[in-house]
């Protein structure tokens, strides 16, 4: 019993460490690639796996000349601005859904669940027509319809995370007088705070991965984010793989940055009421 | 629980304008493209005309032209009746465009005024065509182009009711793309399902190194799907890329370029870099769903004299079911909508191979300018989805409101 214990042990820890090694694999090899000379990458170094002669000019061609400060950039304030503006609507109606009684509750939690579930090609047509006509083209409007794909997983973490909070201190607040906005942001609000966090992070990573409205809505490179800027390195007839290893390392430190240091509250948000992104 | 006021009322305001304008609205115009024949690069097509239409931009700048151009040739018609009718023509002109000379912009017309213009133009091209043949004018063909003009400003109805459906129907193109959806969906979220449940089993025994493993499987989860793309695109490579030599090495593959640029190539491709990003996320999911598990029922299954695998079946999966069923569900209607990942690895090719229907409908809409046939794509794809959720909450039981 033992021998076939210590067998399985043994055969767990190789699925593991076969698992982590493909995880982290792709990463390695783009990063080492970085590194090297184009001849290298095109010829009969493609596969060593140290640089022969290790060059940083992938990295100042993508910095300086391809922009790519401008899509991080311009990720940031996208992200930032709708994670803002999403948290504070989605707290407002994920407190009204899980402390108060009212008709067509569950037809909006149902409806707030169907919209989750959209193809995002569906709004995409009338979204990009509607941004022509207001002249919202190539702006930062692209923030409002994020919120299709945004807020509904906002709503459904921080209602599973409101019903998780007692009522006796909202009512205590109630009976000293407190508003319904006042119990809100002086007594839910900082007991839901770390819900209310998490849920701020996965809105912040979908709203920063998001690829089909900017590349429809915001066509002119300026307003381009990370991930629709790096696609447009990968080019018909030329596809410059030192200035793409390049960018994409860059582009990745921002998440790992994320990843690292909010892994709990990231891993706590998914798996709240089985929510996707 | 409180029963809500009209002021409890303005808490969920914001969240409803947002999903009105932003998810409800677009379905519902979505759904009325499907109906006419709606291209933004067709001057007469680019709006939704369900009746006719009138032109007065046009129009009128067509009558000033026109009448221009045949008062500056009158010198040149020689015959003093001609010269008269063609008097009486411009005086017709003017008198028909006096009615819309402060119009602008697309307006609707009445069949009466409709019959007029058509009137217009039929007499307007047969006068010219007469001259054209008697005298030598300075504007005889400008004129010809310039009188159709008449006739473009009506602009006809591009209501075309199920046409579009119709065509969608026996369209080889979208049976292409719809099997690729369900191809690539069936296979990738099987395989992710598969690995993300073995992966959360060994991770629900191991006590070490949990940390090390979440914050790992995080990361390709977290990336954009654009940038997962193309760092596979590299490693794909036919000629510099490490796993397509490294696939052909082993034997997968005959020969490394074949990896992007045969059609099954191609589709394993996708299959497999969709899996490498979102295995982690389904195996986190399912970790979730076997922590809940009290391991008081397995020690009561060991002592009932329960194998491994036995318990596997009898204890682990059944109570598992809630959380398999919604990262299933969820992880099925992603791969569905699948757009990014293939966008940027292999747009649809080789020779359409893995273009998927959101691919395709994106073509069509933003690629020919078509929004009636991109929308109707977009329709096929929101029944498809609206069907995946129904069976898996209808007939699994995919119980996702328990917890409100």
């Amino acid at each position: 019993m033992d021998q076939q214990n210590g067998k399985l042990k043994a055969l767990g820890i190789a699925v593991i460490v076969a698992f982590l090694f493909a995880m982290v694999f792709p990463f390695l090899w783009i990063f080492i690639t970085s590194f090297k000379t184009t001849g290298e990458i095109y010829g009969a170094g493609a596969f060593n796996i140290i640089p022969e002669n290790p060059t940083l000019n992938n990295y100042t061609t993508v910095l300086f000349e391809k922009g790519i400060m401008n899509a991080i950039k311009n990720s940031f304030i996208v992200a930032s601005v709708t994670t803002i503006y999403i948290i504070f609507v989605a707290t407002l109606s994920a407190y009204a859904i899980s402390r108060f009684e009212f008709r067509g509750k569950n037809v909006l939690l149902g409806l707030i669940l169907a919209v989750s579930m959209f193809p995002q090609m569906i709004v995409t047509g009338p979204v990009y027509n509607l941004f022509m006509d207001l002249g919202w083209t190539n702006s930062y409007m692209i923030v409002l319809p994020y919120s299709t794909i945004t807020l509904p997983t906002a709503v459904w973490i921080l209602v599973t995370h409101f019903n998780q909070i007692p009522l006796a201190l909202e009512e205590s607040a109630k009976i000293d007088g407190a508003s319904p906005l006042q119990t809100l942001f002086r007594i839910v609000f900082p007991l839901a705070a770390p819900g209310v966090f998490t849920t701020a992070i996965i809105v912040f990573i979908a709203a920063w991965n998001e690829f089909l409205l900017t590349i429809t809505l915001n066509a002119d490179r300026a307003y381009h984010t990370v991930p629709v800027a790096i696609s447009f390195l990968r080019t018909q007839f030329e596809i410059l793989w030192g200035q793409v290893t390049a960018a994409t390392t860059i582009v990745t430190i921002p998440t790992l940055i994320i990843v690292l240091l909010f892994q709990k509250q990231i891993v706590a948000g998914l798996t709240s009421g089985g929510v996707k992104e | 629980m409180k029963k809500m006021g009209w002021k409890g009322s303005l808490f969920i305001l914001p969240t409803l304008i947002l999903i009105a304008i932003f998810s409800l609205w677009p379905v519902i115009q979505s759904f009325t493209y499907t109906f006419f024949d709606y291209r933004l690069n067709n001057q007469q097509k680019s709006g939704l005309y369900l009746n006719q239409r009138f032109n007065t931009d046009l129009f009128n700048e067509t009558s000033f032209y026109v009448t221009m151009f045949l008062e500056e040739d009158l010198p040149n018609i020689t015959d003093a009746e001609d010269q008269e009718s063609a008097q009486v023509m411009i005086d017709q002109i003017h008198e028909v465009s006096a009615q819309y000379a402060d119009l602008e912009g697309v307006i609707k017309i009445s069949d009466q005024q409709r019959e007029e213009i058509v009137h217009l133009h039929d007499e307007a091209t047969n006068l010219i065509s007469e001259f054209n043949e008697k005298y030598t004018l300075i504007n005889g063909e400008n004129l010809v182009l310039l009188i159709d003009d008449f006739q473009n400003s009506i602009i006809p109805s591009n209501f075309i009711g199920l046409k579009s459906y119709k065509d969608a129907i026996t369209d080889k193109r979208v049976h292409t793309a719809l099997w690729n959806t369900v191809f690539f969906t069936v296979v990738s979220v099987f395989f992710e399902f598969i690995f993300g449940l073995a992966l959360a089993l060994i991770l629900n025994k191991a006590i070490s190194g949990q940390g090390l493993i979440r914050a790992t499987s995080l990361i390709p989860w977290a990336i954009p799907t654009a940038v997962a793309a193309l760092m596979w695109g590299y490693l794909y490579d036919g000629s510099f890329g490490v796993v397509a030599a490294f696939f052909e090495k082993i034997g997968l593959i005959e020969n490394s370029t074949d990896l992007l640029q045969s059609a099954s190539g191609a589709m394993f491709a996708t299959i497999l870099a969709d899996v490498w990003k979102t295995t982690p996320y389904m195996a986190l999911l399912l970790l979730a769903g076997l922590q809940t598990i009290p391991s008081s029922l397995y020690e009561a299954g060991a002592i009932d004299g329960a194998g491994k695998i036995q318990s596997f079946f009898r204890i682990t999966l059944p109570l598992l079911k809630p959380s398999i069923l919604v990262a299933l569900l969820f992880r099925t209607l992603d791969a569905f909508r699948v757009f990014d990942l293939i966008f940027v690895l292999t747009n649809g090719g080789p020779g359409g191979s893995t273009e998927t229907l959101s691919i395709y409908a994106y073509k069509a809409m933003f690629g020919q300018t078509n929004f009636g046939y991109g929308s109707v794509i977009v329709m096929i794809m929101f029944v498809c989805v609206a069907i995946i959720a129904i069976i898996f909450v209808k007939f699994l039981g995919a119980n996702l409101m328990e917890k409100n």
